[in-house]
């Protein structure tokens, strides 16, 4: 029988050779184990393709997903310019067909990009140490929120309302888990409701409706009463540290953010980029891998390693401070990249251009009549707009090509005329006065005239 | 220690920065106006360095770096095969890659996900799936999780569950993470689960089930995989697959028909997806019909109206990620189990575990392998009859001197010194002769001269690296 190739390099005639070797006559001898009743006659999925059938059907599939000229989404995921040589390192296939350098001395380059990442997050975050990268945000913030209590020996976790709703939901299933209770509330009510019963305030600055919180006064207020509860500082897009004051100048205890808007694109929602920092008093209980600088035992060179394993799943099993093993490694080179590329000035730029831009959507859009703006305190690049018509308005955006703001009904079933949109550097003047025409056509007076 | 020039952060230049963003095309206003200065960084350290300067720091790195596109990656349980380049043009299609996901527009995203997850089903023979988990040890937490919730939902207290000791070390962690405490049971001579010893465990109280790999970490297919499951159901637990290594088993043997109730797999592994020096991954769970309702939301589910979307149930533990999962990832999976189709994926199978047995065979000739028998995906050889008071690590390390990568070592812990084997489908006849010349020279080499291998390796961009200090004094950044 004539096989196709498909990835495996062996004729016909090269699999004999090895059954003689083994002594066997037949593929089907090397199953003998697998008791009979247990051996699956065939596999019922379509046969093959080539290579060009398979680009083709690919493309067509992808073909129903919509993208837009523009886009006015965000919520946790976002469009931020990716220069092309994030994606050029990170196609380099000695990084990306590269396992988990566990074989330091072949695996330098690898180590020393994760070293180098480590160094980056904690020059931005100003926080002493950063792992080596979590899935994603939300996992992120559920494993700060279980540290906390290994940290505190407590077993209650305070959420403040304003973290993103999914990020909620993920903590809530990983507290179920280990049976750790938690409690959401209003920020207004954290003096009231904190006790010492609290392992860890969890926040979320600027919050899912766009806001900056004033994140030193909220650590000023829990440290004050309670200073050895925890406070676990989260953020979905973090280029806005780029200019807004830093976590560890605010002395947060343990700072994640989603790093997707550092050179990853949006793919749907994943693969993203859990970034995970915390103090050095800390550093025993952190979760997933560290890189540590360390010598040759024989000589003078620098070289660099996984350390500090005995923290880790695969040395203390059950005793470990997590079970995550595989990460984002390769998401963690591309937002170093990022961040590289940026440099210093180039994220403050880029920082101050969303804001600047999302002020200019939020000047025009406050005077279409029907339109408000519903946040009280400054944002970064997303706002609350109430409309009068959101059906309305969704569609026009659609059809100027657009990608339509999110409708907060989606998670906050009561909050049914209010979208949260989104505007970074990505957005145009052009753009962003179509988007306004776009809630102007949609404004009560527009129709009335109409 | 003084700061390393070698690193990027040393080629920072008094440049402005590189040209990126957009030029500002709206006139801004004071910055202090719309956002108060109380809230504003005063200092930001991070470097500018000119592009050119980051490209070749990196493609310097690159070079000092291994990959399955340089050679052999025959580490045990990870199933480094090659990553075909058409998956990675395909998922970086725009119209893939530049979707967001809660844009209402995602018929193609829905549709890929839900056809994936019909493979996987038919692949193990499971009813349901969910893609939502971010890695095999994020997919071993859900499943437990799951299971959790299926005894909780029908008021059933369990609180133990069981794992061999032959396990994957994120077995037991996973399991604590979702609040069970551990039995540990013992293995026999071939890794297998003595039925007596299951029999006597699944009588303690609250015994939730059980946490199994098959083949196990020894390579090992355990004949009585029927008889296990078998015991576990009827002492009212449920059976959890770790799929790790369910590559030997593609198109071979089920796990729904060994039993299993509950299965996770990695698509960085069995389905072709680049490991990315460690991640991403991608764990889907699939679990036999009557656990539907507990798996994590969104959950798409496809009915006779077509895919629809369930969230909100009450049986669900919630969700165990934001989004859908990893999503660019579960698009190279399909297209891998696209271009290979039901014939390719069962002579994947089939190719892994003649390559694993041709270099069990092989290697006989110098290596003790403690289990002697045919064996799936991998096999274990042990470090007894190295000569010299070569270690384990000596020979791993010298491996590293002939330009290959080094197997998985000292794991399983049920072997003494364990060198654990898995070449994948991928690695030709050639590549599997080259490897086995290569550690049966180390052998000699051990016995004629011990010293090149206790200070191995010597031709690598640094020599060994001393851990021990590393973990002493940690410096992890500069």
């Amino acid at each position: 029988m004539v096989f196709k190739v498909d990835f495996i390099p062996h004729d016909n005639k090269t699999i004999s050779d090895m059954l003689d070797v083994i002594g066997l006559k037949s593929i089907e001898d090397l199953f003998q184990d697998i008791p009979n009743d247990l051996i699956l006659k065939t596999l019922n999925l379509p046969s093959g393709l080539s290579e060009s059938d398979l680009l083709n059907e690919l493309k067509k599939l992808s073909k129903k997903n919509k993208i837009y000229i523009s886009s006015f989404l965000g919520a946790g995921c976002y469009y931020h310019y990716i220069p092309s040589i994030v994606d050029f390192i990170i196609s380099r296939s000695e990084f990306y067909t590269s396992y988990t350098p566990y074989q330091a001395e072949a695996s330098q380059g690898f180590l020393q990009a994760i070293y180098e990442y480590q160094s980056i997050i904690t020059r931005l975050t100003a926080m002493d140490v950063a792992n080596a990268s979590m899935y994603d945000g939300s996992t992120a913030l559920a494993e700060a929120a279980l540290m906390a209590t290994i940290i505190t020996r407590k077993n209650k976790i305070l959420l403040v309302e304003g973290i993103h709703p999914e990020y909620i939901e993920v903590v809530k299933t990983y507290c179920w888990g280990q049976e750790i209770e938690y409690k959401l509330i209003p920020l207004s009510l954290l003096e009231k409701e904190l006790n010492e019963e609290y392992a860890a305030v969890l926040i979320q600055s600027p919050n899912f409706f766009g806001e900056i919180e004033n994140v030193e006064d909220i650590v000023k207020t829990v440290k004050n009463t309670f200073p050895k509860c925890l406070i676990v500082h989260v953020m979905t897009d973090p280029t806005c540290l780029g200019i807004l004051r830093s976590p560890g100048e605010q002395s947060i205890d343990i700072f994640v953010a989603e790093g997707q808007s550092f050179g990853i694109s949006p793919s749907f929602g994943g693969p993203g980029l859990g970034i995970f920092a915390t103090k050095k008093e800390f550093l025993r209980k952190i979760p997933g891998r560290l890189v540590g600088k360390t010598r040759e035992i024989n000589g003078e060179r620098e070289g660099f390693i996984l350390t500090l394993q005995a923290r880790e799943q695969h040395i203390r099993r059950e005793k470990a401070s997590s079970n995550i093993c595989t990460n984002q490694a390769l998401c963690s080179l591309a937002a170093l990249i990022y961040l590289l590329c940026m440099g210093k000035n180039g994220l403050k730029e880029l920082a101050v251009q969303n804001i600047q831009k999302t002020n200019y959507a939020k000047e025009k859009l406050s005077k279409i009549p029907g339109y408000k703006i519903l946040n009280t305190k400054p944002t970064y690049n997303e706002f609350l707009l109430e409309c009068p018509n959101i059906d309305l308005f969704i569609k026009n955006c659609d059809e100027l090509d657009l990608l339509p703001p999110l409708r907060l009904s989606k998670y906050y079933n009561h909050m049914k005329n209010i979208v949260l949109v989104c505007i970074t550097e990505m957005n145009s003047r052009t753009s962003i006065d179509k988007f306004i025409q776009a809630a102007k056509s949609a404004s009560k007076i527009s129709m009335e005239v109409k | 220690m003084t700061s390393n020039s070698k690193l990027i952060f040393g080629k920072s230049k008094n440049i402005k920065s590189n040209n990126y963003v957009p030029k500002l095309d709206i006139e801004g206003v004071n910055l202090d106006d719309i956002l108060p200065k109380k809230y504003q960084r005063e200092d930001l350290n991070l470097p500018n360095i000119p592009e050119v300067e980051i490209v070749r720091h990196y493609i310097g790195l690159s070079n000092i770096n291994y990959g399955v596109d340089t050679g052999i990656y025959p580490l045990g349980s990870c199933t480094m095969k090659y990553n075909p380049k058409i998956n990675e043009v395909i998922s970086r299609l725009p119209n893939f890659s530049q979707i967001h996901p809660l844009q209402e527009k995602n018929q193609g995203a829905i549709e890929l996900i839900s056809e994936v997850s019909k493979f996987l089903s038919e692949i193990t023979g499971m009813e349901g799936f969910t893609l939502q988990p971010s890695a095999g040890a994020h997919g071993e937490l859900t499943g437990l999780l799951i299971m959790k919730k299926y005894f909780e939902y029908n008021n059933i207290e369990k609180k133990k569950i069981i794992v061999p000791d032959s396990a994957h070390g994120t077995n037991p962690a996973s399991a604590k993470m979702a609040g069970f405490s551990i039995i540990e049971l013992n293995s026999n001579e071939f890794g297998e689960v003595p039925l007596d010893h299951l029999e006597f465990a699944m009588q303690e109280e609250q015994v939730a089930g059980i946490m199994l790999t098959n083949p196990n970490t020894l390579g090992v297919f355990d004949r009585n995989i029927k008889e296990i499951t078998r015991i576990v159901h009827d002492n009212g637990g449920l059976c959890y697959y770790d799929g790790a290594n369910l590559n030997p088993m593609l198109g071979i043997s089920r796990p729904k028909d060994m039993g299993f109730d509950i299965v996770h797999l990695n698509l960085h592994k069995t389905f072709s997806t680049p490991h990315g020096g460690g991640g991403p991954g991608s764990g889907p769970v699939g679990v036999v019909k009557k656990l539907i309702p507990y798996l994590p939301e969104p959950c798409i589910i496809s009915r006779d109206e077509g895919l629809v979307c369930r969230e909100n149930s009450q049986a669900s533990i919630g969700r165990v990620k934001a989004f859908w999962g990893n999503f660019g990832v579960i698009i190279k999976a399909y297209a891998y189990m696209l271009s290979l189709g039901a014939e390719g994926l069962k002579r994947v199978g089939q190719i892994a575990v003649l390559n694993a047995n041709y270099l069990r065979v092989r290697l006989q000739e110098k290596y003790f392998l403690p289990y002697n028998r045919i064996c799936q995906h991998e096999f274990v050889l042990s470090d007894k009859g190295l000569p010299n008071g070569v270690t384990t690590e000596d020979v791993a390390k010298r491996i590293l001197d002939y330009g290959i990568y080094a197997p998985t070592i000292y794991f399983p812990l049920i072997v003494n010194g364990a060198i654990m084997i898995e070449p994948t489908e991928t690695e030709s006849k050639q590549s599997l002769d080259n490897f086995t010349e290569i550690l049966l020279n180390i052998y000699n080499e051990a016995m004629e001269n011990p010293e090149k291998l206790k200070f191995a390796p010597h031709n690598t961009p640094v020599k060994r690296l001393d851990a021990v200090t590393a973990a002493r004094n940690p410096i992890l950044h500069d």
